[in-house]
């Protein structure tokens, strides 16, 4: 049955505009430890598992890993065991409105590029991928808010800000609060980071799936309490700060989310990730959605 | 002319939790050292067996930020700033993430042929020479082609 899907700035781009090349796989025999390693290597969120003949057979995720430290599996147990598979994938010239598509409706967060060749992994696309050609557009955009510092074309009020975009709700812990608990708080509300408080509900830090990647790899017990291994300072920016700056700080800090604070600093009231970001599909000004028109 | 004959003797290492810091700071002092660039330096543990090792190259792709790509496009950030919040946040990782496990090793009586061959092939500068699970030396490139002149004369 034909279906109408109303045009976006995603439109008409294909997958081979944002994909990255360079994709982080290992064989399944590879111990969970040298996985994680080879994750903080190359600063991937994912790692493509091989079978024989280099074949791609599952996709280990820092969610995955979280699972394995959760079930205090050892270090040395093999990346198959943990593995979800088959991985899913797209082909170069898909669109990118469809592959967030199936990113989003699957609940993942990279989707592999396949070649010609069959079996053949010839890059990854992920949110930040996404959102960083979003992003190139809107900066060349002469509407955009790089050109209308120099221009005054646009109007302040028809900038985006991180309000209209956050996820409106925080999952916060007392600081003494047990990896497991933080790890089951993760897994149970599907975010990405807990924010780490202290007796006054003062945020203090952050554990992110990353932390707690970092923690397993170092033996940490289970059992530990947060903010022995949380990641300080808390990130964030206010709740009226322009959508394009947030993003921008995002991708230059290598971050996946910003927290969101009220005029009030202390005042936690949202989070803004990359996958926030890229699922809007719009860019950074209503300029985007009211006209869908834009001027790489 | 075997590994024995032309490797480097002389060769400093590195422990897997030293910092990217230290390990720094080790490339520039073994290089004044020996009068040469070092572009690589082997990570042994406490037992002094071969566990990594650590190029100039793994520092410069572990510091370089995900979306590099897109900084060239905005002219209008503090790079200067930005160049050191990333140096402060990698400075204190540690050696054993970023270093290269799966590393290529001769014996001492790896021939200077096979040697070349393994360099060429593999595309590697420096070749660790390991007996009885001990680091005994390295070879370097240079050192290859440099005793091949010598032949040559």
């Amino acid at each position: 049955m034909p279906t109408h899907r109303k045009p976006g700035v995603l439109t008409g781009l294909s997958v081979s505009q944002a994909m990255r090349r360079q994709v982080v796989r290992q064989p399944a025999e590879t111990t969970i430890g040298e996985g994680i390693r080879k994750l903080v290597k190359f600063k991937s969120n994912a790692l493509l598992v091989t079978g024989s003949n280099d074949r791609p057979r599952g996709v280990v995720t820092k969610t995955d890993l979280m699972g394995a430290y959760y079930a205090t599996l050892p270090l040395s147990a093999a990346l198959g065991d943990i593995m979800a598979g088959p991985p899913l994938s797209c082909f170069r010239d898909d669109g990118l409105e469809t592959c967030l598509d199936a990113m989003q409706s699957n609940g993942i967060h990279q989707l592999y590029v396949l070649g010609a060749e069959i079996h053949a992994v010839i890059g990854v696309v992920d949110y930040g991928d996404v959102l960083g050609l979003l992003y190139r557009y809107c900066r060349s955009c002469s509407k955009g808010r790089h050109a209308s510092r120099l221009t005054e074309h646009a109007s302040p009020e028809n900038r985006l800000h991180v309000k209209d975009v956050m996820t409106p709700s925080v999952e916060a812990c007392p600081r003494g609060t047990p990896l497991t608990g933080i790890m089951e708080i993760l897994s149970a509300k599907g975010f990405g980071a807990v924010l780490i408080e202290d007796d006054a509900n003062l945020p203090q830090g952050v554990i992110s799936k990353s932390d707690l990647m970092h923690a397993y790899r170092r033996n940490t017990d289970t059992t530990a309490p947060a903010d022995s291994i949380m990641g300080r300072p808390v990130l964030s920016c206010g709740a009226g700060a322009l959508l394009a700056d947030a993003i921008q700080q995002m991708l230059v800090l290598d971050i996946q989310r910003l927290f969101v604070h009220d005029p009030d600093l202390d005042h936690i009231v949202g989070v803004l990730s990359l996958s926030n970001a890229a699922r809007f599909r719009s860019g950074t000004c209503r300029a985007c959605r009211s006209s869908r028109l834009i001027t790489p | 002319m075997l590994a024995q004959d032309i490797m480097d003797t002389r060769f400093r290492t590195l422990q897997p939790r030293d910092t990217i810091a230290a390990a720094v700071r080790a490339f520039h002092e073994v290089s004044r050292e020996q009068g040469k660039k070092i572009f690589g330096l082997m990570v042994t543990d406490a037992a002094d067996h071969l566990v990594g090792m650590l190029s100039i190259y793994d520092i410069l792709l572990f510091m370089q930020p995900k979306h590099v790509h897109i900084w060239g496009e905005m002219e209008d950030m503090d790079f200067e700033k930005l160049f050191n919040d990333l140096l402060k946040r990698v400075k204190d990782v540690p050696v054993e993430d970023i270093m290269t496990t799966d590393v290529v090793t001769i014996s001492p009586t790896t021939h200077l042929m096979i040697i070349s061959d393994i360099m060429i092939k593999k595309h590697i500068r420096r070749l660790p020479v390991i007996a009885a699970e001990q680091v005994l030396g390295i070879v370097y490139v240079s050192d290859v082609f440099h005793h091949l002149l010598h032949r040559f004369q």
